[in-house]
């Protein structure tokens, strides 16, 4: 059984890899838009939105998720 | 004293509950009568109706006869699937009863959207029933959770086309309350099992499963994280085989126009245009079955229909895909129509355990609640208001609604530019290309087209599958797929093009011209158009070789569009 904790822990690892993952996208030039693109501040929002419910998560402790 | 007080509000209250639900049943009712109405005459009408459906058709054709519809695209006939072959092999069966004709895929999806609305009912009756409660509200629920999916106008539209995505929906749906159900004290394994067999179907139904596989997996991982694994290496295991062996004895055609040819253009903004309008027009069971998640993920376990909900916006989040469209949401509406009426039921649960009064009225926050629960679906019904404008029954109910001239293309000054007629139906999403009830017209205008296909002997290039069909001819070509992997590479163009060059064709006829370009522009070179012909809201284009000895319209002397 998997506990809040746990699950908070795992959306705030997914949320910091996708946000790495949508900023690396500009290292390896594969984005249309210089800077930021549209799709990209959007998944840094999701991101940023994930890293908080997970938090939110990590201090529910124990209980079954 | 003041049980009088109290009980003659409570007597009143409950009437106008009864009132409201009658209403609410009613509402819903009548949606289903104008989607059986919908359904009924699509399968009368024996072209397609939406471009792509021949083409289904063609793929259980093909089945029938012991072939693949995976092939290379860049040799005769250029035809190949680009979809699983799940749907396709379930209309085999109904070939021998009706023909190669478009009715057989047509009541498949229409019979899965039925049972999909059935599953919906049962899952939310069985989680929300209590003997303690209201009973009314335990068969309200259910029934305007199930009535609730068909009255979408997204599902109204796709449900009875030969198209894949309802019998989808309705192998995902099986597949969570399936699933849902694992740890069943007796049956536990059964479903689980039952489950992971509907994902697998889901899966060979169309591509986009993957969310709901994700979304069930996740479900049992959060509570049996050893089968979880299990599950999902079992099935990854037996999906992963049927794949290899599909693509071995195709010689690598399936992973081609299977996976390769769905990597097309994103369009963010078709993304959030779609969400913003399936929000729009399914506003209640959204923020119902949203709430519902939240709720569970702070204060309660997460259930698998609450974590299906937010697993099917990933599917939608994929709307904005080239090819992809509205029917990218239908899943969303299952999950949320069943989520919805289990969250109006734990809120019922709750207000049963707290039993609040409102210290303002000598009423019970449980008996208002009975009111509130239909009201909440009235407010719902009209945000998705789709029905004809024609006819003597929805003539004069369109004109009460005062939406008699609100049509989906406009009409006179205001018709959409890419449409030759105006159709009679209103719907609530505003531009649509389905829905709309066919006419004489229509029928007259498929025929003539038809007696240019009998007019010529050879093979044609159509850009619908049902001419070819239904005029026993070979089916050549599947327009979209060959755009699709032209867009990615992947389509040597040259023996069509030659085709083209050489006027193999006797006839060619356009819709859309979807076509890769350099195929447009050889059929621009070596083919004149002959005749328009509207049908459906659309002009068909004829077009006959340029240097073909009949110079002239065979059909000449008839009269052209309507």
């Amino acid at each position: 059984m998997v506990t809040k904790r746990q699950l908070g822990i795992f959306v705030i690892t997914l949320s910091i890899a996708g946000i790495l993952g949508v900023v690396a996208v500009d290292i390896f030039d594969a984005g249309q838009w210089s800077g930021l693109g549209p799709l990209q501040q959007g998944g840094i929002g999701l991101g940023l939105g994930g890293i908080l419910v997970g938090m939110i998560l990590v201090r529910l402790g124990d209980r079954p998720a | 004293m003041a049980t009088t007080m109290k009980a003659t509000p409570s007597r009143a209250l409950r009437s106008l509950a009864i009132l409201l639900a009658i209403l609410a049943v009613v509402a819903y009712v009548s949606y289903l009568a104008i989607y059986v109405n919908y359904a009924v005459e699509l399968f009368r009408w024996p072209f397609d109706y939406d471009q792509g459906e021949g083409f289904e058709l063609y793929d259980a054709i093909l089945y029938g006869q012991g072939e693949w519809p995976y092939r290379d695209n860049a040799t005769f006939p250029f035809y190949a699937s680009n979809y699983p072959p799940l749907f396709h092999l379930l209309i085999v069966p109904l070939l021998p009863i009706f023909g190669p004709r478009l009715i057989a895929g047509r009541l498949l999806s229409f019979v899965a959207t039925l049972i999909t609305a059935t599953t919906i009912f049962i899952v939310v009756r069985r989680n929300i029933r209590d003997p303690d409660q209201d009973r009314m509200t335990d068969w309200l629920l259910p029934t305007l959770s199930g009535l609730g999916f068909l009255a979408s106008n997204y599902v109204y539209q796709i449900g009875p086309l030969s198209r894949m995505h309802m019998t989808l929906v309705m192998f995902e749906t099986l597949a969570i309350a399936f699933i849902a159900e694992f740890e069943h004290p007796k049956y536990g394994t059964r479903n689980l099992i039952l489950g992971l067999t509907m994902l697998f179907c889901a899966g060979y139904a169309k591509q986009t499963a993957v969310f709901t596989v994700a979304a069930a997996l996740s479900y049992v991982f959060l509570r049996d994280i050893k089968k979880s694994i299990i599950s999902g290496a079992s099935l990854a295991v037996v999906a992963g085989s049927v794949f290899w062996l599909i693509n071995v004895a195709t010689d690598g055609a399936w992973w081609i126009n299977i996976i390769q040819a769905n990597v097309n253009a994103f369009d963010y903004r078709q993304t959030l245009f779609l969400f913003k309008q399936w929000l729009r027009l399914h506003t209640l069971f959204a923020i119902l079955a949203a709430g519902f998640f939240v709720y569970e993920l702070f204060w309660d376990r997460l259930s698998a229909y609450s974590l299906w909900f937010f697993f099917a916006l990933g599917v939608g989040a994929l709307s904005g895909k080239w090819g992809a469209g509205f029917g990218y949401f239908t899943t969303a509406i299952a999950a949320a129509c069943l989520a919805s009426g289990l969250a109006l039921g734990r809120l019922r649960q709750k207000v049963e355990e707290a039993r609040p009064q409102i210290t303002s009225l000598p009423l019970s926050a449980r008996s208002l609640l009975v009111a509130v629960i239909p009201l909440l679906y009235l407010f719902q019904a009209p945000r998705m208001l789709h029905l004809p404008t024609s006819g003597p029954v929805f003539e004069p109910i369109s004109r009460v609604l005062r939406v008699q001239d609100d049509l989906v293309y406009g009409k006179g000054d205001t018709l959409a530019s890419t449409h030759c007629a105006p159709v009679e139906y209103h719907d609530a999403m505003g531009y649509t290309q389905l829905g709309h009830p066919l006419t004489s017209k229509d029928h007259a205008a498929g025929a003539k087209i038809m007696t240019y296909v009998w007019s010529v002997e050879g093979p044609i290039l159509s850009e619908e599958a049902m001419f070819s069909i239904l005029a026993e001819k070979p089916v050549v070509t599947n327009p979209t797929q060959l755009l699709n992997l032209y867009n990615n590479g992947l389509l040597d163009t040259s023996e069509i093009i030659d085709h083209v060059n050489r006027q193999a064709f006797d006839l060619v006829i356009f819709r859309a011209q979807f076509y890769p370009p350099p195929v447009l522009q050889a059929i621009g070179q070596n083919y004149r158009p002959v005749d328009h012909i509207c049908m459906n809201g659309f002009y068909y284009h004829i077009l006959r070789p340029s240097n073909g000895s009949d110079s002239g319209s065979p059909l000449s002397e008839l009269p052209s569009g309507r």
